[in-house]
Parts: C-alpha cells; sequence; structure tokens
C-alpha cells in the first residue's frame, strides 16, 4: 500500500518544484518554469474537455426547456379546448331546445300555466340543467312562469338583462343574482305573437350544473378552470381568484363581434399558462370568457428532476475530467522535467568534461614548450658536467657563465609558460570583470604560437582604433576563443591563414570574427555544427561538443553567433557581444 | 659513427653536438629540415636525430625526405611531448623516439644498437 502510495507520488504528484537549486545547472533546462508550463497545460486541457461538454449541456437544456413548453402548451391548450366545447355544447344545448320549443309550441300554449309546466318538466327530462322557465311581454311582464321560485307576476323591465335580450333574436345573459338572490344564467329567445307584437321565452340555467362541468375538467390540483365576463369579474368560483363576482384582474382578450369561437394563445407568466376563449354557440356569444390556468412550477418538477440529474452528471464528470487532466499533466510534466533534468545534467558533465579536455589540449601543448627548455637546461648541465669529468680542460670561467646563464634563460622559459599556463587556468573561475580583448585574444594565440610556427600558418588580429574593454565573464570568454581558434587551427592545412577582426557594430555591442582559409564547412553539416555531439573530426579528439558548447556559453554572455562557409574556401565566425553583459547570476 | 642532429631549439643541439662529440661521436647540426637535406647529400651519415615538431618540414616529413637521399640512414626522433600522437606514433613505429628532455647515454645507446642492427 505504502509502495503504491509512493509510486502515485512520484507519478502523479508536482515533482517540478525542486527545480532550479543549481543556477549553472538551471541555464541547460529547456523549459524554465514547469509550473507555468503545468498551469498552461491544464488550463487548456480543461478548456477543450469541458467546452464542448457546456455547450452540450446548454444546448440539451434548451431542447428539454422548449420541449417541456410545448408539451405544457399542449395541455393547457386540449384542456382548454375540451372545456370549451363542452361549455358551448352545453349552452348550445339548451339555447336549441328553447327555441324549438318557442317554434313548436306557439306563444298561446305558452302563455297557459299548466303547458308550460308540462313542457318546462319534458324539458328538465330531456336536457336538464334548466331552474325555470318563464314567458315576458315587451313590457317585462313575467305572463307565465314555470319554476322552483315564486317570481309570478314579477316585472323585469328594468332589468339589465330584459332590454338587452328584447333588442336581439336570442340572448345569453352573465351570472348574476337577480330576484332569487341566486346566481344564474338567462338564456331568452324573442318570438311573434300571432298580433305582430314580440314576446320573449326566457330559461333559467341550473349554474351548479356548470360549475360541476367545469370542475370535471380539472385535473390534478394544478389546473384551474373557470369563468369570467368581459370585464374579469368571476362567473365561476376559481381556485386561485375565490368565490363568484370577483374581479379577477386579469388582462382579457377583447371581445370580438363576430360569433367564432376566438382562441388567445396560452400566456406565459412565471407562475403559471393560462389560456383564454370565448364560449359562443353557434347561433349567438356569450358574455362567457373560458380561463385555463396550470401552475408552472408545479408541473416542471419532472423537468427540474431531470434538470438535477444532468447536473449531478456533468459536476460529476467535470470533477472526474479535471481531476484526470490535473494527474495526465503532473505525469507528462514530470517525465518531461526528469527528461529535460537528466539532459541538462549531461549537459553539464559534458560541459565539465569538455573542459577538462580542453585544459589537457592546453597542458599538452604546454609540456611541449617547457620540455624543449628542460632539454636544453638537461644538456647545457650535462656539458658543464662533462667539461669536469671529461677533459680536465683549464676553466674557462666566461664559457661556464655562458652556459649558466643558458641554464637560467631556459628557467626563465619554463618560469613564464608555467605562470601564464595558471594564470589562464585561474581565470576560468573569475566572473564578471572589465576584460581587454586584445590582451585577451593574444593570451589565446599565445598557446598557438609554436603550432603556428611549425605549420607557417599566418595568424593576423585586427583591431579598431580604440581597443575594446568589455565587461564579461572572462572564463567564458576565454573558452569560447579558445574553442574556436583551435576549431581554426585544426582546421586549415599548412600555409593557410586565420584571422581575427574585432570591430565596434554600435556604441554597446562588439563583433569578433575569426575567419580561416581552411577546409570550409559543408553546407549539409552548416545547420548542425551547433547541435550536441555532431562531429566531423572521425576518429581523432572531436567529441562534437566544441560548437555546442560555444553557443551556450556566447548565449549566457548575451551575445549571439553566426557562421559563414564555404567548402574548400574557408570559415568565418562572428560572434556579437554586448560591451557591458547585464548583472545577472552566470551559471 | 657520424650522425646529424636536427632540431629547431639551437642551444639544444649545440650542447647535444658538443656532448657527443665529446664522447667520441662526430655529431653534425642543422636547425632546419632544407639544411639537414643540404647536409645529407654532402655527406654520409650513420644516423639522424630529429625532432618532430618543427617550422616548415616536420620530422617525419624530414625522415621520407631522407630516406630518399641515402637509404641506409637510420633514425631516432625526439620529441617534447610526453608521448607522440596517435599517427605519430604509426609513422615511426619501426624508429626508436626519445622524449625531452633525454638522457644523453641512452641516446648513445641507442644509437649504437639501431647502427649494430643495420
Amino acid at each position: 500500500m505504502i509502495k503504491i502510495n509512493q509510486t502515485f507520488i512520484k507519478n502523479f504528484w508536482p515533482t517540478f518544484h525542486n527545480h532550479g537549486q543549481n543556477s549553472h545547472l538551471k541555464s541547460f533546462y529547456t523549459f524554465t518554469d514547469y509550473w507555468r508550463l503545468w498551469v498552461l497545460s491544464v488550463l487548456i486541457l480543461i478548456a477543450t474537455a469541458l467546452l464542448p461538454l457546456c455547450l452540450v449541456t446548454i444546448i440539451h437544456y434548451q431542447l428539454i426547456q422548449k420541449s417541456v413548453d410545448s408539451e405544457l402548451n399542449l395541455r393547457v391548450e386540449r384542456l382548454s379546448s375540451n372545456a370549451t366545447n363542452a361549455i358551448n355544447f352545453f349552452m348550445e344545448e339548451r339555447l336549441d331546445a328553447l327555441i324549438f320549443t318557442v317554434n313548436e309550441i306557439g306563444y298561446d300554449k305558452l302563455t297557459n300555466k299548466r303547458k308550460l309546466d308540462e313542457i318546462f318538466k319534458n324539458l328538465k327530462l330531456g336536457f336538464g340543467g334548466l331552474t325555470d322557465l318563464s314567458v315576458l311581454d315587451t313590457d317585462g311582464n313575467q305572463i307565465n312562469y314555470s319554476g322552483p321560485f315564486n317570481l309570478e307576476g314579477k316585472n323585469y323591465k328594468n332589468q339589465a338583462w330584459f332590454s338587452e335580450s328584447l333588442g336581439k333574436k336570442y340572448f345569453i345573459s352573465e351570472v348574476f343574482n337577480g330576484y332569487r338572490d341566486l346566481p344564474h344564467i338567462i338564456i331568452a329567445v324573442r318570438s311573434v305573437k300571432p298580433d305582430g307584437s314580440f314576446f320573449i321565452l326566457r330559461a333559467t340555467l341550473d349554474t351548479e350544473r356548470l360549475f360541476q362541468k367545469l370542475t370535471s375538467y380539472r385535473t390534478g390540483d394544478h389546473a384551474d378552470l373557470f369563468l369570467v365576463n368581459n370585464e374579469g369579474i368571476l362567473q365561476t368560483p376559481s381556485v386561485t381568484y375565490g368565490s363568484i363576482f370577483e374581479q379577477t384582474h386579469l388582462i382579457l382578450p377583447k371581445k370580438s363581434g363576430n360569433r367564432k369561437i376566438v382562441e388567445t394563445p396560452p400566456k406565459k407568466t412565471d407562475l403559471f399558462i393560462s389560456k383564454h376563449s370565448f364560449i359562443s354557440t353557434k347561433i349567438v356569444g356569450t358574455p362567457f370568457i373560458l380561463v385555463v390556468q396550470k401552475k408552472k412550477a408545479d408541473m416542471m418538477h419532472t423537468w427540474l428532476d431531470l434538470r438535477r440529474n444532468i447536473n449531478w452528471t456533468v459536476g460529476i464528470s467535470t470533477v472526474l475530467i479535471i481531476l484526470v487532466i490535473s494527474f495526465a499533466s503532473t505525469f507528462m510534466v514530470n517525465k518531461l522535467f526528469l527528461v529535460d533534468k537528466a539532459k541538462a545534467e549531461t549537459m553539464l558533465q559534458m560541459e565539465q568534461s569538455h573542459q577538462l579536455a580542453s585544459i589537457g589540449q592546453l597542458a599538452a601543448g604546454v609540456a611541449h614548450e617547457i620540455n624543449n627548455p628542460l632539454a636544453v637546461i638537461n644538456q647545457t648541465a650535462g656539458y658543464i658536467k662533462d667539461l669536469f669529468s671529461f677533459k680536465d680542460e683549464p676553466r674557462n670561467d666566461e664559457e661556464i657563465l655562458e652556459y649558466i646563464d643558458s641554464i637560467l634563460d631556459s628557467v626563465d622559459r619554463c618560469g613564464t609558460i608555467t605562470q601564464q599556463l595558471l594564470g589562464f587556468v585561474r581565470q576560468f573561475d573569475i566572473k564578471i570583470k572589465k576584460v581587454c580583448l586584445k590582451e585577451i585574444i593574444a593570451d589565446v594565440l599565445n598557446f598557438h604560437k609554436k603550432e603556428a610556427e611549425y605549420r607557417q600558418i599566418n595568424v593576423s588580429t585586427s583591431f579598431p582604433d580604440i581597443i575594446p574593454e568589455i565587461i564579461t565573464d572572462k572564463g567564458k570568454l576565454q573558452q569560447i576563443l579558445i574553442n574556436l581558434i583551435n576549431n581554426a587551427f585544426q582546421s586549415v592545412d599548412e600555409g593557410c591563414s586565420i584571422n581575427i577582426i574585432v570591430s565596434w557594430i554600435t556604441m554597446g555591442t562588439i563583433k569578433i570574427v575569426i575567419q580561416d582559409t581552411g577546409c570550409g564547412i559543408p553546407e549539409e553539416n552548416l545547420v548542425k555544427i551547433h547541435e550536441p555531439f555532431f562531429s566531423t573530426k572521425q576518429g581523432k579528439k572531436g567529441t562534437g561538443l566544441g560548437l555546442s558548447i560555444t553557443y551556450g556559453l556566447v548565449k549566457k554572455l548575451d551575445g549571439t553567433i553566426s557562421v559563414q562557409s564555404t567548402k574548400d574556401v574557408g570559415t568565418a565566425f562572428t560572434i556579437v557581444l554586448p560591451v557591458k553583459i547585464q548583472e545577472k547570476e552566470l551559471g | 659513427m657520424k650522425i646529424i642532429l636536427v632540431d629547431d631549439e639551437q642551444k639544444f643541439i649545440n650542447m647535444l653536438a658538443k656532448r657527443l662529440i665529446m664522447r667520441g661521436i662526430q655529431a653534425d647540426i642543422a636547425f632546419t629540415g632544407e639544411d639537414a637535406i643540404k647536409k645529407v647529400r654532402d655527406t654520409v651519415y650513420d644516423a639522424a636525430v630529429l625532432d618532430i615538431k618543427m617550422p616548415g618540414i616536420s620530422g617525419i616529413q624530414l625522415k621520407k625526405e631522407l630516406k630518399v637521399i641515402d637509404s641506409d640512414l637510420k633514425f631516432i626522433f625526439v620529441t617534447g611531448h610526453g608521448v607522440a600522437s596517435k599517427s605519430e606514433s604509426n609513422m615511426i613505429e619501426e624508429d626508436l623516439y626519445l622524449s625531452k628532455p633525454l638522457d644523453i647515454e641512452i641516446l648513445i645507446e641507442d644509437l649504437n644498437k639501431i647502427i649494430k642492427n643495420g
């Protein structure tokens, strides 16, 4: 278990935070900020993964919302349509019965009390829903009455419905209390007496029956069905707005003139969906508007449940995606860091070994330089000894002094060389300081003096009038020059020349060109020469690191290096360096 | 025994020649390859002691040229490097080479050896 934990932590826990203890090592890393890399990787991956998920979720939401809305509308529509048809039919049936009665029976029989009772009885049996039946003359006098209330002889002239019904052939009234002081609806049919004057057959509708009809359509707790008149006054009780005759303050559609059933599309408010439809028979309109209301929130719980499920799924997926991406990124960046670290360590080692190699090369040269004067000392001292042991010649002090001078001279030569070497090697440690370019180039060339002589290589240097002094890391600059000058010496044949040209570019930058008339670099190799381990010195002393390290060193001195080369004509390396290096920690 | 010493280190071969002469060896000196060629053309030597690194003609090149003039000539190389480099040692593997600073007794011993063998 502990082992698994360790493996997990090693792979999926950021281990790149300890990066950068060694500033020299740091300079070899390909990426400098691993945290930034990690954050960038996590953000990009999360954005790529979550964006489509969020988009799909939003689209899904909208689709569901739409379908739920249309389902809701459909239900309200259906309910409204059914209820409207039923109410219409209820009204129409009774109106038709009344029209039939008037046309069939005639005024004389209708004014007969017994006959009217009989007709009323038959109507109640045949259709039901009627409370009473009466006949009125044009002055509003009730001529005949059949029904449970004691309304005989009442005059309706001053009642609103009477004057209205007198003006029309057919009439259906609002719900009102009237003389009986009970909510009722009047259906009136105007007809002509034998003498030519009008009379009215009036029936009272049983509102209770209407209420029941409406109630039968009320499905579930969330629906409310009721009738209002054009002024929005309740004609039947409503769950939401209270009992009959209450003002609803609903915004109602304007009553249209014709008798067709006018419907308004369902209105959506935050709380409910409502639909208004006019109740109208085929032959006459009514003052009623059927209102169907369905509470939205209650019907939405299916949708809300679904949404909760989607939210959970999306939420859990998001958390999972973020976790997986974070772990994967950490794993990736960890591996990258480890590889980069290994690379940096190898590069550092290589740089150090290359430094050792160049010091070794130097040492070989120095040994040669020292061995020559040593040989002179050896032979001169040997000769002096011989003078005493071989021939017992008289001492020629002058000659011996000359030989001793020769020995001292050679010792001086050795001393100079070792001093030079020490001074040179010591400078590898020294950090930023003022450097005289002329001196440093002369120092490096000093080590190749003999070689140049032996191989008859013409080495020339050229400096501008004001000899540049630059502030930089002397050790690094020295190594750059050693590497490039060594390369130049290795690539030229006898009798060729090496030119070192120093010139100003601007006040702040200086250019050093190391030019040789050697073998040149083939074009296909030019792009590769700064790559580590690329070498054409097969079987010779090439490690393939010289130029790659030189390139790194120049970069560390804030400079640039470029190369122009033509095969068999020669090569020129151009280094551009700032006169004053930026103050920073140099590796 | 007549030999020629070739080295650009003038003081070194001056002294060496003087000491060899003291020991009964006829030693001529030449400071450059060209000088040596001239001298070998004029005189017959038993052996040549050559410095490997010299301005102009190197010791190894000089050996080839001297061999053309006098095929019997024997060679001993002298080098300031502790060890001759790979390509150099290939060239001189059949010859003796001594490193600087050299011991005159060993040189004489080697000279005797190669001349006797020839």
